[in-house]
């Protein structure tokens, strides 16, 4: 489904370049589970990034189910990205003045997709993530589990083939993250591809693989093997 | 103390830090501030300066209106502002309730005088004079500068003639030399001697940019009267005087002009004018009207006070539009610094400390923006002198705003800042510090968000009122100037001089005006000359009431005024006027021939409506034994004269020396042509002084006392007019920019605190289009509800400024879509820029700043 070859990323700062992603190579495939781990400014969000396609700074090549993303300029990336992508976030980027209904709607209020169609579709999410009771609720009149929820549901609402998660129980409770892990189980049992960063063992523990950082090399990937099968078959 | 100095130190680093804010700031109220000390000088000099004369408030003037020059007959609206000489006397003598009542000239002409210092080799100068009576010093309170001024003994028949010179003629013309004083001059070749020079800071009885040189004693009024060949001293008939006295100090002014009126009512009662059948009501009604005479004669307060009010409104709005940016800008920054504030606070600072902090840098911002504004109005004042009076020689109006009135403007700016300053520092101080370091995920609400927004739609609403009225005098302006005067005017010159001033006897004329035709002919280039009384639209008119050949005397109250001048024949060709039926003035039109006269059509709709024959028909001026005096031999079109404002008037017009069969006396005066109008192919290098060396060799007293263009001399009709426009258009375009900029601040302000948000709909699938159209869409909405309020308050306004229109209607649609439409542009120009940063958010970035 994706794969990355010899990815790239640095900042400049000054007359210093520090590079945060080096030579990336990685293939993901459908209704894989992948957790990247690694310390704190190893590269895993900026790596996130270039998959969810908000960065358009790195070098290297990126296929996305065959389509070459490197020749694609920003607005047929953000097209590609807002068909196929779905994001969480850490601190769920909820919209405060906007119910949560409005705020599952807001990923649908960017295509183009008739009014009547969109409503059945949050009514649909809403059902299926079991938030129908809280949807004229604004953000803040929700627990930190029940935001993630809905910044889950958000992300899922326009059924994304790539689920892309940072830290998405961060901030949480284990009480609370266990849920959410649950329901990212159960969205990829249902056949979403998940790619989320976190630092629990508990968290990685529900995905089907694990991929290690370290100051932007990949460092350890518990499917290396197949990693290179499939560079094999490709030869 | 150390304190403070440590807060200004950090609240200057503070500004430095903030270079766009700060420069905004101060531009804002640089130009807030300095446009309006700029017209508030102007309107303090203006409006509401008294003469530098003693005890000001005891002066009174009799007569209220602006009216000029000589007058015969009934006053207008039997309302009497100019009087005859004798009547002057009269009340002079009869009121005791004046300590003094001084006589001054209504007419102060350009030129009056032909000037030349006795011992003095070089060509006489053209100079204004003013008629004074005697005491007329003594009513001001005035002392001397240098040796005397005038007294009652000057003003009596055969007294040495003896006049006063004004300190800046003194100063401008002979360098203060002191041997002036007791010396003799020729005024108008008539030997005089300069008694003494009036104190520096008198420019005479009223407020003109044309002040005068010398004042001549009454007495002397049959040698350099305005009517001077002839002399109007003791005509009753004829007003001319302006009255202003001193009363006796408990004079109540109501009854005071009650007893005044009954003295004029005997007075006029003797006169023949009021003995005619029909005149008993005129006389009944016949009064004077007593106001204060502190500022002098407020002719030009009268004609400009409008139009300064008008401005003065206008900047005022201006101002309060710099003030709600000023409350924008610091309200937006309060704001941004409450995480600052909020860190602060947790750290232990005190909340009166905070409080203290924020103030000292409101109020530096205040001062410095003041400090700005004064450098504005300063050249601003300057400039707009420059623009209300073009023309001005020696205009008694100082181009420095008093402290008075940088003071109020400097104190509003401060007062702004502390407003301004104070409640963001207070809503901080009393904030949650937990609350405000929450961050922006919860994003507490804005407090201040509608007081910006509210801000907003004020300026734009302002700026529209602005913006429509600036529309409608400018449109007003060109139709002003655009209209059809009926004249040509490329090629064509003027140029004003007196040969009555040069002592032409009446008998000299003939060859005189044949010379001076002759000799402008040959000079090259020149295609046509003419010499007339007076040219259209140069602000004179002579007007009489006309009596036709066959028909029934007119009964008071018929309108039968016309027009008239004096002019030689290639006249009519370099006006403009086209003759329309018969003949125009020839050459056989001798002092000799039969006296006839040309019409205009304006002339033949008013009196001949009934479609009877124009030409042929006479008519006279002097009552019904004078009807044949003038015979009708040609039509011509009309051109404008006098009001630009209203339709031509009826006119006729006259070889320059033909007299009238009856009263010849009476037209002779009108024999004197003072202007003289060339046409010329091409343009002439130094036409002018050709003009004046061809004059000066006929005869050295003839000067040349204004010259311009005929295009030019138009123009100057609208100098008010343009002063108006011009400077509500740029109040106009300023109110625009502080509004713009206003909206800029609030929607950049509101994008920068959004970016997180933005960067979260972005990475949801936002596209560039459709975050632009998000922050455009916040932007023109605050424009639209602007305009929403703004129109019909514009609707309302604008009839108060309908009265100062030509040839618009006050709610001119045309006015009112561009106005919408530009203020619609700006908005949109002014919330692109937001837009397109917020629309290329990095959304990684974004995300990041949690
Ligand atoms: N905008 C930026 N400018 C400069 N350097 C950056 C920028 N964004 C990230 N970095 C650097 O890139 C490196 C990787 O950052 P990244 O956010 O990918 O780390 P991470 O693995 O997600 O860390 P964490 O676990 O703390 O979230 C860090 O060293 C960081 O300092
Ligand atoms: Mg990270």
């Amino acid at each position: 489904m994706i794969e990355l070859k010899n990815v790239e990323r640095s900042y400049k700062t000054g007359h210093t370049e520090t590079w945060v992603l080096r030579r990336v190579n990685l293939t993901i495939r459908p209704w894989e589970f992948i957790t990247i781990m690694g310390p704190s400014g190893a590269g895993k969000s900026s790596l996130l990034n270039v998959l969810a396609m908000l960065d358009d700074q790195w070098k290297g090549e990126f296929d996305f189910d065959g389509e070459a993303v490197h020749r694609m300029n920003r607005k047929q990336r953000a097209d590609l990205a807002r068909r196929r992508i779905g994001m969480v976030f850490q601190s769920y980027h909820l919209l405060d003045d906007l119910t949560v209904a409005e705020n599952i709607d807001l990923p649908l209020s960017y295509k183009d997709i008739p009014r009547a169609e969109r409503q059945s579709l949050v009514a649909d999410t809403l059902d299926r993530f079991q938030i129908v009771g809280k949807k004229d609720l604004y953000p803040h009149q929700l627990s930190g589990g029940q935001q993630q929820l809905v910044g889950i549901a958000r992300a899922m609402i326009h059924t994304p083939a790539l689920l892309l998660a940072d830290e998405p129980t961060g901030n949480l409770q284990s009480k609370q993250a266990k849920e959410i892990m649950e329901m990212f189980r159960q969205l990829n049992e249902e056949g979403t591809t998940i790619v989320q960063v976190t630092h629990s063992e508990a968290n990685a523990a529900y995905g089907t693989r694990i991929i290690e950082l370290r100051d932007g090399w990949i460092y350890s990937d518990t499917a290396g093997e197949v990693n290179n099968t499939a560079a094999e078959v490709g030869q | 103390m150390n304190g403070l100095i440590q807060d200004v130190k950090f609240a200057l680093r503070q500004l430095r830090k903030a270079p766009g804010f700060t420069i905004t700031a101060i531009l804002t109220l640089a130009l807030g501030i300095g446009a309006n000390a700029a017209i508030f000088t102007l309107v303090h000099a203006v409006l509401l300066k008294n003469l530098p004369v003693v005890d000001p408030k005891m002066l009174v003037r009799v007569g209220d209106n602006d009216e000029c020059c000589i007058n015969g007959g009934a006053a207008y609206k039997n309302d009497y502002t100019l009087f005859s000489y004798d009547l002057y006397t009269h009340l002079r003598d009869q009121i005791p309730e004046f300590e003094q009542l001084a006589a001054m000239q209504a007419g102060i002409g350009y030129g009056s005088l032909t000037t030349r210092r006795s011992n003095d080799s070089s060509l006489p100068k053209s100079l204004r004079s003013e008629m004074v009576s005697g005491n007329y010093f003594q009513v001001f309170g005035l002392t001397p500068y240098a040796g005397r001024l005038l007294t009652p003994a000057d003003d009596v028949a055969g007294a040495p003639p003896g006049v006063v010179m004004s300190y800046q003629t003194w100063q401008r013309d002979y360098g203060l030399d002191p041997t002036v004083v007791g010396s003799t001059f020729l005024l108008n070749t008539n030997p005089v001697t300069v008694v003494g020079i009036t104190p520096p800071g008198f420019y005479g009885d009223r407020m003109t940019d044309t002040p005068p040189d010398f004042y001549i004693p009454m007495a002397m009024e049959p040698q350099l009267g305005p009517a001077h060949p002839t002399t109007i001293l003791h005509r009753s008939d004829r007003s001319w005087i302006y009255l202003i006295g001193r009363i006796k100090p408990g004079t109540e002014l109501p009854s005071l002009q009650a007893k005044m009126g009954g003295v004029l009512r005997g007075f006029l009662a003797q006169l023949p004018t009021f003995q005619r059948k029909g005149m008993e009501q005129n006389l009944a009604q016949s009064h004077v009207v007593l106001v204060p005479a502190g500022a002098g004669i407020e002719n030009m307060q009268q004609n400009t006070g409008k139009g300064l009010r008008l401005l003065f409104i206008v900047s005022a709005l201006v101002l309060l539009i710099a003030c709600a940016n000023i409350a924008n800008l610091v309200l937006v920054r309060g704001m941004a610094r409450r995480a600052e504030t909020s860190i602060r606070m947790a750290l232990g600072a005190q909340r009166r400390r905070l409080i203290r902090q924020m103030l000292t840098e409101s109020v530096l911002l205040s001062c410095l923006g003041g400090l700005a504004g004064l450098v504005v109005a300063y050249g601003g004042t300057r400039v707009l002198l420059n623009m209300a009076f073009p023309d001005a020689t020696d205009l008694p109006i100082q181009a420095t705003p008093s402290t008075v009135v940088l003071a109020f403007a400097f104190g509003l700016s401060l007062l702004t800042g502390l407003i301004f300053g104070i409640a963001p520092a207070w809503v901080t101080s009393h904030s949650e510090p937990a609350e405000a370091l929450r961050g922006s995920n919860r994003t507490t609400q804005d407090r201040s968000g509608w007081l910006q927004r509210s801000l907003v739609i004020l300026q734009a609403a302002l700026s529209l009122v602005l913006l429509v009225g600036a529309g409608l005098m400018a449109k007003s302006l060109s139709n002003l100037e655009g209209q059809n005067f009926g004249v040509k005017t490329e090629n064509r010159f003027v140029a004003h001089f007196s040969p009555e001033n040069a002592a032409y006897k009446q008998n000299q004329l003939q060859s005189l005006y044949d010379r001076i035709t002759q000799d402008l002919h040959a000079l090259p280039g020149v295609e046509r000359v003419s010499l007339s009384m007076y040219t259209p639209l140069e602000g004179n008119n002579w007007s009489e009431g006309v009596q036709f050949q066959g028909r029934a005397e007119p009964k008071v109250g018929d309108e039968m005024g016309a027009s008239w001048l004096r002019a030689s024949p290639e006249f009519f060709d370099i006006v403009g006027h086209h003759v329309l039926r018969g003949r125009g003035i020839t050459e056989q039109d001798t002092a000799t021939s039969t006296p006839i006269a040309v019409v205009n059509e304006a002339f033949v709709k008013k009196f001949f409506s009934n479609g009877k024959d124009p030409i042929g028909a006479h008519f006279g001026v002097s009552g019904m034994q004078s009807v044949g005096d003038f015979e009708i031999v040609g039509v011509v079109s009309d051109v404008k004269y006098n009001n630009v404002r209203e339709h031509t008037r009826a006119m006729y017009f006259r070889p320059l020396l033909q007299m009238a069969h009856t009263k010849p006396e009476d037209d002779t005066r009108s024999m004197y042509a003072s202007a003289i109008m060339l046409q010329t192919k091409g343009s002439i290098d130094d036409l002018e002084s050709q003009v004046r060396r061809t004059l000066a060799n006929i005869d050295p007293n003839l000067t040349v006392s204004r010259y311009d263009t005929f295009q030019g001399q138009i123009r100057g009709q609208f100098n008010q007019e343009r002063l108006i426009a011009r400077l509500t258009l740029m109040f106009g375009a300023l109110a625009l920019v502080l509004a713009s900029v206003g909206l800029y601040g609030v929607t950049a302000y509101s994008v920068a605190r959004r970016t997180p948000e933005i960067g979260v709909r972005m990475a949801l699938g936002a596209n560039r289009g459709s975050v632009i159209a998000m922050v455009l869409r916040e932007a023109l909405m605050q424009a639209g509800i602007g305009l929403a309020i703004g129109v019909p308050v514009t609707w309302i306004c604008t009839r108060f400024v309908q009265s100062q229109l030509y040839g618009v209607a006050g709610h001119d649609l045309v006015v009112l879509g561009g106005a919408v439409l530009i203020l619609a542009g700006a908005a949109f120009a002014a919330g692109l820029i937001p837009a397109q940063r917020a629309a290329s958010t990095d959304p990684v970035q974004a995300l990041r700043m949690e």
